[in-house]
């Protein structure tokens, strides 16, 4: 590990990174633009330029470098001494903050950069206060480039991250820069916008308000937004996300570092695909029938209810005609709950896996890259925990059906109670699927929507979406990702993990790390769990 | 939108327009493939190419250059838009560019540049009516020991005063050049190409005729 000494203090770094993110990995506030670690360099914003020892030419003596050289295009090396906090160094940030914001309109009350913006924390931090310009600014167009992305070409400080991420890791080339110098502007051709599936990523990389997200635009300010990090139930890849909320509701969902699974990106179908958790049409609370009588009971009434139920059904029926199927968005914890519910109510208990949504095939990006280049990974199997919920299927042991062997079997009359957990984000049953199981005597539908299911449910529970759960899900690379709750059910009650905590006996309050303690004393897989490491602070 | 944007959804070209580069001038460009490692390195003698045979290199040319490169078109136009030689839209068939640095500037460049707009009737970046001449002005050509300079097509003009002007304009052969040049990023003469005929009538070229003829006098 090589050792180099920045303003004075000795630290240690990675081998083969660039001073500047050995700095910031160091808790220094180094300012850069168009430096991005997961981008080429192209060391072109010279913020970040830095003073380094050198020795002199005629004595060989070590001094410090009249110049000063890019910290973001400087390897370290075992050794090397340079220093950010110098004269020099200020006085360079200071002349760059100044051209950054020569033609700058300052329209900060109306940008939705604002509050998260390097361009305010830059100035307010390195650079002057007054401008010195008394020229007419420049005043560059606003830019329709795509069906999801706004340009504001005024707030651009060309650092080019947007046409580097479209060039390298999506892969799709829509962005160029056109003209040179002072008039140099982002730009696509016209005719081409910037449309893939990685797009939103370009909104995340500007460092400044250039790049505008027209599902956010004007909806919130950022410094209302409270982030949450969890995990994209988009497909299997299992993104670390971090989701931005205020007042109960989701704004925008960000990608969160997670240098196993998704590095700093997300894709567009994740990141604008909760839209369905503020559908009103949700179910929003338990409802019980027996009979023609219909009820809601409440909270505390629901777990009797639910055990009563079942235990009149095993009572009549016998064990062997309770099934339950679990859903691949259920979280493990849940998943864990209900089987032990289930499976203590009915030892001899059939458990099912739910259909796994597919959807069109696997996308790599960039577009094109053979296996080992592939940056990013967009999923055809759009569900967050298949292999979860398979992992406690396997551990359950017993008899396991697919789902389709389920709705085989439920036609010929073999169940007479069944717990059936939906909560995917689109419909998925259809009515043929939902006719057959409405013959089963005893059916609960844990579900998110009013599908075909729930006419002919003895009791229906509301799902919750995953934002408003906490658990874990098991990625496509077997990773178990934790994830904590953002936000409240509509109805403000209780949501997944808690009743069915409740329903497979426990008391108190569900905690989904408690409830994975106890699930890695029986399945070991859960005893490791990966959460991304934080960035550190001044990184971006 | 809640803005006034400039509308890039919009296509510059026909997804049905005829193709506008000949056959010829695509087997030229293919002709570059070879001397470098990637296609996409042949993106500026490709360019020269198309010029040449068009005088300007059009939103439809560049999407077929692309196609042709295995490159997208926003690649084209971002080499295009950053070099000033090349036009993206129909010039003169004689452009006029004036140095506007510094020796030529002390020198006088300023007047021989407004007397060329007077005479031309025209303003910096337009072309004339009858389309005989654009105006330019570009930084430092090469000629600072001669200022003020100026180029007709790619003929310098040295010692340029305002009242050379008339004279200059009026030389039917004011941008013969007199030493050989290489045709190397010309487009294929021996076959007519779309506005190269335009492009012949006016504007002589060395060729190695005009060399043999030069050398015999």
């Amino acid at each position: 590990m090589p050792r180099i000494i920045i303003d004075n203090r000795q630290i240690e770094c990675r081998e083969g990174i660039p001073v500047l993110q050995a700095a910031l990995e160091a808790g220094l506030d180094v300012p850069h633009y168009c430096y991005h670690p997961s981008l080429s360099v192209v060391a072109s914003c010279r913020l970040c330029l830095m003073q380094m020892k050198m020795p002199h030419p005629k004595t060989q003596e070590m001094v410090w470098s009249p110049k000063l050289v890019p910290s973001c295009q400087t390897p370290v090396r075992d050794g090397m001494e340079v220093r950010f906090k110098s004269e020099a160094v200020a006085k360079n940030q200071k002349a760059c903050m100044e051209f950054f914001l020569l033609n700058h309109p300052l329209d900060c009350p109306v940008c939705d950069q604002a509050g998260e913006c390097y361009l305010q924390d830059y100035s307010y931090h390195f650079g002057d206060a007054e401008s010195r310009m008394v020229d007419q600014k420049l005043v560059n167009p606003k830019k329709d480039i795509g069906p999801g992305t706004l340009l504001y070409q005024d707030r651009c400080v060309m650092c080019t991250r947007c046409v580097r991420f479209i060039g390298e890791i999506s892969g799709t080339h829509e962005l160029c820069m056109v003209h040179r110098g002072s008039r140099t502007e982002i730009d696509v051709f016209p005719g081409l916008p910037l449309d893939n599936p990685l797009q939103g990523n370009v909104v995340d990389v500007c460092p400044v308000g250039s790049m505008l997200d027209k599902d956010f635009l004007f909806k919130r300010r950022v410094w209302e937004l409270s982030g949450t990090p969890s995990i994209c139930p988009g497909c299997a890849t299992g993104c670390s996300i971090r989701i931005d909320h205020a007042d109960n509701r989701v704004c925008r969902l960000k990608p969160r570092f997670n240098p196993k699974v998704n590095d700093r990106w997300m894709c567009d179908e994740g990141r604008f695909g909760f839209k369905y958790i503020h559908e009103a049409n949700r179910i929003a609370s338990p409802i019980v029938r027996r009979g023609l009588e219909q009820t809601t009971p409440s909270w505390e009434q629901l777990p009797e209810i639910v055990r009563f139920r079942f235990q009149e059904h095993v009572r009549r029926n016998g064990a062997e005609k309770v099934v339950a199927v679990l859903s691949p968005f259920m979280t493990c914890e849940e998943g864990w709950l209900l089987i032990r519910f289930i499976r203590t109510i009915a030892p001899e208990a059939a458990l099912v896996m739910g259909p796994v949504p597919l959807e069109g095939e696997d996308q790599y990006f960039p577009v094109g890259a053979t296996s080992k280049a592939v940056k990013f990974t967009i999923l055809a199997e759009k569900c967050p925990n298949r292999r979860g919920i398979e992992m406690l299927l396997k551990a359950a042991g017993g008899t396991t059906l697919t789902f389709g062997e389920f709705v085989e079997q439920s036609g010929k009359g073999e169940f007479s109670s069944a717990w059936v957990v939906g909560g995917y984000a689109k419909p998925w049953i259809d009515k043929a699927t939902a006719k057959i199981a409405a013959n089963i005597e005893l059916l609960v539908v844990q579900d998110i929507f009013e599908s075909g299911l729930v006419a002919g449910a003895a009791i229906v529970l509301p799902a919750r979406a995953w934002v408003e759960r906490e658990g874990s899900f098991v990625n496509t690379a077997g990773l178990v990702q934790p994830f904590e709750r953002a936000i409240a059910p509509p109805d403000g009650g209780r949501y997944d993990g808690q009743y069915l905590f409740e329903i497979a006996g426990y008391e108190g309050l569900f905690s989904a790390g408690r409830v994975r303690e106890m699930m890695a004393e029986s399945i070991s897989a859960f005893r490791e769990i990966y959460e991304a490491p934080v960035l550190p602070a001044h990184t971006h | 939108m809640a803005w006034k944007t400039i509308d890039r959804i919009s296509p510059a070209v026909d997804a049905d327009a005829e193709p506008v580069l000949s056959k010829a001038v695509k087997a030229k460009i293919r002709s570059f493939f070879d001397r470098y490692e990637t296609k996409r390195a042949a993106l500026l003698p490709a360019l020269h190419v198309v010029q040449d045979a068009s005088g300007s290199i059009s939103w439809q040319a560049m999407v077929e250059i692309a196609e042709l490169l295995e490159i997208h078109p926003s690649d084209v136009i971002d080499t295009i838009s950053f070099y000033t030689h090349f036009w993206t839209r129909p010039k003169g068939r004689k452009v006029i560019t004036v140095c506007r640095s510094l020796t030529c500037e002390v020198m006088g460049g300023v007047a021989v540049l407004e007397e060329l707009k007077r005479q031309l009737g025209i303003d910096e970046h337009e072309t004339t009516p009858d389309g005989k001449y654009s105006l330019v002005t570009e930084e430092c050509l090469a000629g600072c020991d001669h200022g003020p300079c100026l180029l007709v097509n790619e003929k310098l003009h040295k010692r340029v005063g305002p009242q050379d002007v008339a004279r200059i304009l009026a030389d039917a052969d004011n941008d013969r050049i007199a030493f050989e040049r290489s045709d190397l990023f010309d487009a294929p003469r021996d076959k007519v190409v779309t506005g190269a005929a335009a492009q012949e009538d006016g504007a002589h070229r060395s060729t190695s005729k005009d060399q043999e003829k030069r050398r015999a006098d």
